[in-house]
């Protein structure tokens, strides 16, 4: 962590620098897209906040790079903005007046199969009915029909649910059971992804994209436990949203907020340690000597770094050491090959539409090969015969992300294993070659003369670049019903409090999870306001509070 | 979709964008600030095109340490810290030598590798650095940089010009009247006897923009190495810390940065700039923007009035001199490269330890006639040098790492940015894209110069490598016409009074409520929130602007007649 030189002091400071010592109310550890959310709501609350980032830019997963240098950015993390018609924090700031802009195609999710056919979900359902008839009527009329009860589950228990602290089990059940939304979700908790999209659809392709939207971000197919998210995020499948400009730019945003309310951001800063007062925790230190004293410190950064490296041993309560010593990192991380090019990538496929898609799924012909693909990964393995991802042309929304006009950027993203049988750093050129390969039997115009730049971002590098997703765990840890709902991370540490006086959680490893759901940040957000006595000067959204009178009281 | 409207719109985020949005939110009026990319900044980027690893690809030093702003906008509020080095640069020879020249912290590393190498005495600065210590140096630096050119009535003798009376002032030993016409190589083949010192020199001033070969701009010149040697050091975490303590202070009082809205017109009606029009892709929803008061424009010279406003605005006399304004001076060839291990030079590791590792080091710097060539070919020439042997390629090769531990990983260093000067893409004989076709051919050269130097820089130390070329910084930075750093030659007839050209050296236009800030006005580029430090004087004779009392004007300011005068009331 500490390295090498510091420079050295000067005979004479030729301007004045960021003190040495400072006092704020809150200070937030790490400029993710939660400790952002935290720091926007607590500023305008009156408190002095800092947040204090590793990195040069804020973000965390929020960031737009320009990983194809010269001239080129992408969304190296975070692309899919999935709960943008949920966050609160879309109601409660004026976004709009910094452009802060989403677009939301109707071509969402497709599948593009070796024989050219394809299958697309779209946000609008008929849409969707129209592209699934092509393989089956009746599952075409089912799924109609079952999304529409699905989006009832999701507005008025799933996405609700993720912006208050979570219940715990028994009480969840109890709670649940008052209505028939709340009972069908009881019911999917218990199924396993494999057995829902089961249930709900007889053609295998469609069933290989269903499967395929439900588990994405990390839901083992086989395990029950999770089910009530297979509705989140198929129903999400078809409701992404691309922030306009670069995903950075809801960061850059939230920082402004921010600043405006006199909050401060410092950047180039890591963390060192927490500074604790007879067993409270009162503030930082920086890696350059810095230390800032605050009256609330919230962590963004999963338990192994929060408990296991920031927190002097001393003062780690025995539980929150062995979450910490045991915490699950993701089953499973991403690679991504990135390409820019003259020309767009284009599918041949009997639907012209598919190359409008948001996201587009190859490589998987059947159900059994896309289970193949994911049982490998999760035995650490890769088999180069049997690999597919998504794919995303960022440009084709927003051609603001290059630099020469009428150039695209584009991306192919497979999960892979976070660690892999021979290590990254030797298998990590075999794949991007065998992924343009692959890429190219579905979008044969992705030829060397098309192609200006080419990069490729392992597990590793996710980790390098982003050093709290430890093996590439963009989730912060992996989504287990050990590691979810009241025991992310730990049911000592319920809305962001932990045990440890002072001390809070605002990241992804808390409840609800990450994927730039806001959850967290915001959670934390209302308890330290509660905490510091601070006004609060948001009301939960409406269908939040309808769900806390339905489920809570 | 409402209007918008602001009292003054900013066109481009890049650091003198940025910069005048501070100044002028810290004073309370209401600012937009267009800017084409994703990040404000401009020059002051660092960017990671491997994870990992910072690089960067254009400013990279703190020139601006004596500037004004940082106290006037209180920048330390939002961030702002450095990295002092013991070491600022070092200068290599092909036959051998490798000579540390220390920092301002550390005169003693400079004076015993300079006698080490040329046992004579002073070889390094003619004793002029030594003669010019606090506070003169600042003095100088404020009177060469931060102070508006004299008004056009203002009638004054060469001589007298603001930085010639504090040189005067304060080394009145070594005055003469031949140094107002002298080039800084004149000034180095008389003072400095050491070559390789006085290859550093040159080499240091034209990366400052000032050719050392242009006449009448020896103090310029040399200037910009004095910039450097000032400041000794960087911000923390690279210019582009910097930049967001800028724009943050911006944010801060109330400015609104527009990022992903490129500006495509500069609205004029009735010979008054009252707006501007965005790109139909900006990502701002209300493309029209318009201003109560102002509009200023940080982009270059060229851009502003032979695009964004447009030739219908303008007659041809004054379209012509726009068009004639000289890119020559400042089109760098940067490479970024990963490495394990920093260039151990010809083997000498007892130079360069590691502690005090020279930030640059400029080489091969065997002969002034290695430079003469490398200047033919950039702008006499004007192509990639026919043959890349050592004589043509002369570079700076920087490293930041070994004292900032943010910028590179474990086990590993960057040497970003090394630069080697070459013409402006508009000018090169095989037309713009011609250095870009030669770029692996030039980095393959460039390498193997570098490991004939440093015989550690083998193909296995080396991890990767990213190039950035004139023609992809225009691209890049919208702000850089000729992928030049200066947006105008910084040469006698483009400095001061006459930077651009004379009807511009205000910062004023032709065009009423249009102001320019960009590096194409004096005293160009390296940011040094100069050029916006110097507009604020116009805004406020001309009642744009009334900043508080933290503002205060340069000391050689001089007024123009009957406005009022540019300071707190």
């Amino acid at each position: 962590m500490v390295r090498k030189g510091y420079g050295i002091e000067p005979t004479e400071h030729i301007l004045d620098e960021f003190p040495e010592h400072s006092k704020f109310d809150v200070a937030i550890v790490g400029g993710g897209p939660n400790g952002l959310i935290a720091a926007a709501y607590l500023a305008r609350a009156g408190l002095r906040t800092i947040v204090v980032e590793r990195r040069h830019e804020v973000g965390g997963g929020l960031a737009t790079e320009e990983t194809l240098f010269p001239g080129y950015y992408t969304n190296p993390h975070a692309v899919y903005h999935m709960m943008t018609d949920y966050m609160p924090l879309f109601r409660d700031f004026d976004l709009d007046a910094h452009g802060l802009t989403f677009v939301k195609p109707n071509a969402q999710t497709a599948a593009v199969f070796t024989d050219g056919t394809s299958v697309m979900l779209c946000n609008q359902v008929e849409d969707t009915k129209d592209s699934i008839a092509k393989f089956s009527q009746r599952d075409a009329n089912r799924f109609g029909k079952v999304m529409r009860s699905w989006r009832r589950l999701v507005d008025d228990v799933i996405a609700p649910g993720t912006y208050l602290p979570p219940m715990p089990p028994m009480d969840m059940i109890e709670a649940f059971e008052r209505t028939d939304a709340g009972r069908e979700v009881l019911r999917l908790t218990e199924m396993s992804p494999l057995e829902i999209v089961n249930e709900l659809v007889e053609d295998d392709r469609v069933r290989m994209l269903l499967l395929y939207a439900a588990c994405m971000w990390g839901l083992n197919p086989h395990e029950s436990g999770l089910g009530f998210l297979v509705p989140l995020y198929i129903d999400r499948a078809a409701n992404k949203a691309l922030c306009y400009g670069g995903s950075h730019k809801l960061a850059g945003t939230l920082s402004r907020e921010i600043l405006r309310n006199g909050g401060v951001v410092l950047d180039n800063a890591e963390v060192t340690s927490f500074i604790v007062e007879d067993g409270r925790v009162t503030g930082l230190e920086v890696f350059d000597g810095r230390v800032i004293e605050a009256k609330a410190v919230l962590s963004s950064l999963p338990p192994p770094l929060t408990f296991g490296e920031l927190l002097p041993a001393e003062h780690v309560p025995p539980e929150l050491r062995r979450v910490s010593d045991e915490w699950e990192w993701d089953d499973w991380s991403f690679f991504t090959l990135a390409v820019a090019t003259k020309d767009a990538p284009r599918y041949e496929t009997d639907d012209p539409w598919v190359n409008d898609a948001f996201m587009v799924v190859t490589g998987f012909d059947s159900t059994e090969q896309l289970l193949r693909h994911w049982d490998n990964v999760l035995a650490g393995r890769l088999d180069l015969d049997c690999v597919g991802g998504h794919a995303t042309v960022e440009t084709r929304y927003d051609p603001t992300l290059v630099r020469i006009p009428g150039h695209h950027v584009s991306f192919l993203q497979v999960h892979v294993p976070g660690d892999v049988e021979g290590g990254w750093k030797a298998r990590h050129d075999e794949l991007a070659e065998c992924l343009l390969a692959r890429w190219r039997r579905y979008s044969p115009n992705l030829t060397p003369d098309n192609i200006v730049l080419s990069t490729a971002e392992s597990p590793l590098d996710i980790e390098t670049r982003l050093p709290n997703m430890v093996r590439g765990s963009i989730k912060h840890g992996a989504y287990n019903a050990l590691q979810m709902g009241v025991f992310r991370p730990h049911d000592t540490c319920v809305a962001g409090r932990t045990p440890v006086e002072g001390l809070y959680l605002c990241g992804a490893s808390s409840y609800p999870g990450g994927l730039v759901i806001g959850g967290p940040g915001y959670i934390a957000a209302n308890s330290v306001a509660d905490d510091l006595g601070a006004r609060k000067w948001w009301t939960p959204p409406r269908y939040v509070q309808r769900y806390r009178e339905t489920y809570l009281s | 979709m409402p209007e918008e409207t602001f009292d003054v719109v900013v066109v481009g985020g890049g650091h003198n964008g940025s910069t005048i949005a501070a100044y002028l939110a810290k004073s309370g009026l209401s600012v937009a600030v267009c800017e084409a990319r994703p990040e404000c900044g401009g020059g002051q980027e660092n960017t990671e095109p491997r994870p990992g690893f910072r690089i960067d690809p254009h400013a990279t030093y703190l020139y601006g340490g004596a500037a004004p702003g940082f106290d006037q906008l209180e920048l330390w509020k939002y961030g702002m810290r450095m990295v002092y080095y013991p070491s600022m640069s070092g200068v290599v020879t092909l036959d051998g030598v490798a000579a540390n020249m220390g920092s301002r912290w550390r005169p003693d590393i400079g004076e015993e590798s300079t006698r080490r190498y040329f046992p004579d005495g002073n070889g390094g600065g003619g004793g002029l650095v030594d003669a010019l210590t606090e506070p003169a140096m600042r003095e100088l630096l404020r009177a060469l940089f931060w102070t508006p050119p004299h008004p056009r009535q203002h009638e004054i003798d060469e001589a007298d010009l603001p930085w010639w009376q504090v040189f005067r002032k304060h080394v009145p030993e070594l005055w003469t009247e031949r140094l107002v016409d002298m080039s800084y190589c004149d000034f180095l083949e008389e003072f400095v006897p050491w070559e390789p010192a006085r290859v550093l020199s040159a080499m240091g001033a034209w990366y400052c923009g000032a050719h050392p070969n242009w006449d009448g701009m020896m103090l310029p010149s040399l200037g910009g190495g004095m910039l450097f040697g000032y400041s000794g050091g960087s911000p923390r975490g690279g210019m582009h810390t910097y930049a967001h303590a800028i724009i943050r202070c911006a944010i801060a009082h109330g400015a609104r940065i527009l990022t992903n809205s490129p500006v495509e017109e500069i609205i004029v009606r009735n010979g008054r700039a009252i707006g501007v029009r965005l790109a139909a892709d900006a990502s701002f929803p209300e493309k029209t923007i318009w201003a109560r008061k102002a509009v200023i424009s940080g982009a270059d010279v060229k851009q502003t009035f032979l695009h964004l406003v447009g030739r219908q605005h303008m007659d041809a006399g004054f379209a012509q001199r726009v068009a004639d304004v000289s890119l020559k001076g400042g089109s760098l060839f940067v490479m970024s490269v990963i490495c394990r291990e920093l260039p151990k030079y010809h083997g000498r590791d007892d130079a360069f330890p590691e502690d005090v590792y020279p930030s640059c080091v400029v080489g091969p710097a065997d002969s002034m006639d290695f430079f003469y060539a490398q200047t033919r070919d950039a702008y006499s020439h004007t192509k990639v040098p026919a043959s890349l042997t050592p004589e043509h390629l002369t570079m700076m090769i920087c490293s930041h790492d070994q004292y900032d531990p943010t910028r590179t990983p474990d086990g590993y260093h960057v040497l970003s940015p090394i630069y080697l000067e070459c013409p402006p893409p508009q000018y090169d004989v095989e037309g713009p894209e011609g250095y870009n076709r030669h770029k692996q051919e030039i980095v393959d050269a460039a390498l193997a110069l570098i490991e004939r130097m440093a015989p550690n820089m083998h193909s296995d130390n080396i991890v990767d490598v990213f190039v950035n070329t004139p023609y992809d910084s225009e691209f890049r930075n919208a702000g850089m016409s000729g992928g030049n750093w200066y947006g105008a030659r910084q040469s006698a007839d483009q400095w001061f009074g006459t930077r651009p050209m004379p009807e511009l050296a205000r910062y004023r236009t032709p065009i009423d409520g249009l102001y320019m800030c960009s590096q194409s006005m004096h005293p160009g580029g390296l940011c040094l929130m100069a050029v916006p430090y110097n507009l604020m004087h116009i805004l406020i004779e001309d009642g744009v602007v009334e900043p508080a009392s933290w503002w205060y004007p340069s000391e050689w300011y001089v007024p123009e007649n009957g406005r009022r005068k540019a300071e707190v009331a």
